[in-house]
């Protein structure tokens, strides 16, 4: 145990340093920095804005507008009988951005059938997406005006204007939602989209990090001499398993936070999703056993692919089937039903052991828990053979010549 | 009789269609360095890996102090060190960090080994830099007090002067003159006749995979009726 210890924390240790985890940290960043730039835009639309108000109307609609943007924006000039471009440079001179201009005989012309005209002039000093984002609650707020004004010229009541109340009730597999279909499919394509990608890095992640424990050792010609300790080759095997777990999940989880501030930047954090459709403890359970088992059984893969790395710049490039198999799971259920996938896509997808926890919220969410621990089933399986030919091949010449045949040679040709 | 350190009888290894040992047989007895030569490809490296575990043979069999290396791979791990040819450490380890890495698989309390390590090693206050920073001559020989400090019964060193200055070779071979004893041997291959001749009590030659002769060099010598191990060596592998 004690050496099993050692091993790992040397695994660890080795693939903490600088050069190998931050390029891994370049992503995430990238991400909470767009997610905190999706937030700063909501931010900016989320206070009142500053406008100029010019109403040369004496009549009461005139007034409806001008008590509307008193309610609804900071007014920081109020003017009337002034020209438009004097109205908006002491707009601009008290830190307003858009002047509304209601012109004289606005009312009589209401009040006659007919439109009366608003301008409403923008001045846009940062041209990006927070700079204009303050210009659609200006229009927001004539909106609200004309509401009033029809309400005020006909009489009319709210139901009168909104006739039509519709109520959704959505039938989704057999489970019926009160729920219009346009926000239960905004609802899962957030949540199909977030866990598989979330998913997809846990298991690229942690074989990246496994492949470059062994590039390293062979870059630094460090496995000989590792081999030929006092250590059973199995302990070897699972120090690596288990320390390039470690980095690997942790790389996993700075991602996943990234993602999470990137989506809550840009959906303000709300979620949707119909409590008939929220997973319990045990599902969770469900799906952390379904995670494992692709993250030990990606490991034993991937430490069998690093075993014919040349160095790290190879190892990187023997990722490259992993990665393949780690994707298209993601893909293929991220905009496709597998219940509805021919016969041959759904053995195929079967077969690649990372569909699984990639699958398994969608199936659980829905009821379908015989898919989901079947494929749990098939992971173990998969990861104790993984783990199996990865002890073999340590315990065989491979691991020292990089030689397998046909598959060895392949492989060798692949990082030049 | 003396329980040999190490002995290897009949040992076949093949990569392929390419036949690397054919029938290596030699016996090295405690105390004793014995050297392992041949030209290159002539097997001496992958003699010296499937001593040291890290290849399977397809025949022939390895015992170190008594412990088939078949049988019981760990107790012939724990009972020797084995330097590859092309070596290096830990880069972001210290050379102390490196030494007490590995002296702690070999003991509870590695302090003792440790220092007895970077003594041999003889880097100075170096040896507290991180190994990414040493020369090459500076990893050679604290890889070489690593392989010693724990006192195995049997070292195996692969040209462990290999790309080394005249100072630096000449401490690494004094370090290896000077270890044997008892139960410590030495097993080391080299291109270097003079080394050879210097640091070895018999020599082993290697050619296609086969020992050819065994002997000490100066039975080698004059065996071969020539002046020295070199125009010896140019002779029986002829």
């Amino acid at each position: 145990m004690r050496q099993f210890l050692r091993l790992t924390w040397k695994e660890v240790r080795e693939l903490l340093r600088p050069r190998y985890v931050l390029p891994i940290l370049l992503v995430p960043i990238l991400f909470v920095a767009l997610g905190q730039g999706f937030g700063g835009i909501d931010e900016a639309t989320s206070g009142q804005p500053s406008v100029g108000v010019v109403v040369n109307d004496t009549g009461e609609y005139g007034a409806i507008v001008n008590e509307t943007y008193s309610q609804g924006a900071e007014v920081v000039y109020h003017g009337a009988n002034v020209s438009a471009a004097e109205a908006m440079e002491r707009t601009r001179a008290a830190g307003g951005t858009a002047l509304v201009v209601v012109p004289g005989g606005f009312s009589e012309r209401i009040a006659a059938g007919e439109q009366g005209g608003v301008q409403v002039r923008t001045v846009v000093d940062s041209v990006s997406l927070t700079g204009i984002a303050s210009s659609g609650q200006v229009d927001g707020l004539l909106g609200v005006a004309a509401e009033r004004i029809t309400k005020t010229a006909t009489g009319a009541r709210d139901a009168q204007l909104d006739p039509v109340d519709a109520s959704y009730v959505t039938e989704v597999k057999g489970q019926q939602v009160g729920q219009p279909p346009s926000v239960l499919s905004s609802a899962f394509t957030s949540q199909f989209i977030f866990i598989p990608v979330v998913i997809m890095l846990v298991i690229v992640f942690s074989g990246q990090m496994v492949i470059n424990s062994m590039g390293i050792e062979k870059e630094n010609k460090t496995l000989e001499t590792l081999l030929t300790m006092p250590v059973a080759r199995r302990t070897i095997v699972a120090a690596k398993l288990v320390g390039s777990a470690t980095v690997g999940l942790l790389a996993a989880g700075v991602f996943t936070v990234a993602l999470s501030e990137y989506q809550s930047g840009l959906t303000g954090g709300a979620s949707a999703l119909p409590a008939a459709f929220s997973l319990g403890a045990a599902e969770y359970l469900v799906i952390g056993a379904a995670i494992f088992f692709a993250v030990v059984g990606a490991l034993a893969l991937a430490l069998v692919l690093g075993v014919f790395a040349g160095d790290r710049q190879g190892a990187q490039i023997l990722l490259f089937p992993l990665s393949i198999l780690a994707i298209a799971p993601a893909f293929a259920t991220m905009f496709a039903d597998f219940s509805t996938l021919s016969l041959p896509l759904q053995a195929l997808l079967f077969a690649i052991p990372f569909t699984h926890p990639v699958m398994a919220p969608k199936q659980l969410m829905f009821g379908d828990s015989g898919l989901v621990l079947a494929g749990i089933a098939y992971e173990a399986v998969f990861a104790l053979a993984a783990i199996g030919l990865a002890v073999y091949v340590f315990n065989s010449d491979r691991v020292v010549t990089g030689s397998a045949g046909r598959l060895g040679r392949w492989l060798q040709r692949l990082q030049r | 009789m003396t329980e040999a350190a190490l002995s290897v009888q009949s040992l076949r290894k093949s990569y392929g269609d390419v036949q690397a040992l054919r029938d290596v047989t030699f016996e090295v007895a405690p105390g004793e360095i014995f050297g392992l030569v041949g030209p290159n490809g002539a097997g001496k490296s992958t003699t010296l890996r499937t001593v040291a575990t890290l290849l399977n043979a397809d025949s022939g069999t390895v015992t170190v102090g008594g412990a088939d290396r078949d049988h019981e791979p760990n107790a012939v791990r724990e009972a020797l060190r084995y330097l590859p040819e092309e070596a290096g450490a830990y880069e972001n380890l210290t050379g102390r960090g490196y030494l007490n890495f590995v002296a702690s698989f070999y003991a509870d309390d590695p302090d003792p080994l440790v220092e007895a390590g970077v003594e041999m090693a003889d880097l100075g206050e170096r040896v507290d830099d991180k190994t990414s920073e040493y020369s090459k001559g500076m990893t050679r020989k604290l890889l070489i007090a690593a392989a010693l400090m724990t006192e195995p019964d049997l070292a195996i060193l692969d040209e462990p002067t290999s790309g080394l200055d005249v100072r630096n070779a000449r401490q690494v071979r004094d370090t290896i003159k000077s270890y044997p004893g008892a139960e410590r041997s030495v097993v080391l291959s080299s291109h270097n006749m003079l080394e050879v001749e210097y640091l070895c009590d018999r020599v082993g030659l290697l050619d296609e995979g086969e020992v050819v002769a065994t002997g000490t060099p100066e039975e080698l010598v004059a065996r071969t009726g020539t002046e020295n191990l070199e125009d010896a060596f140019l002779e029986v592998t002829a």
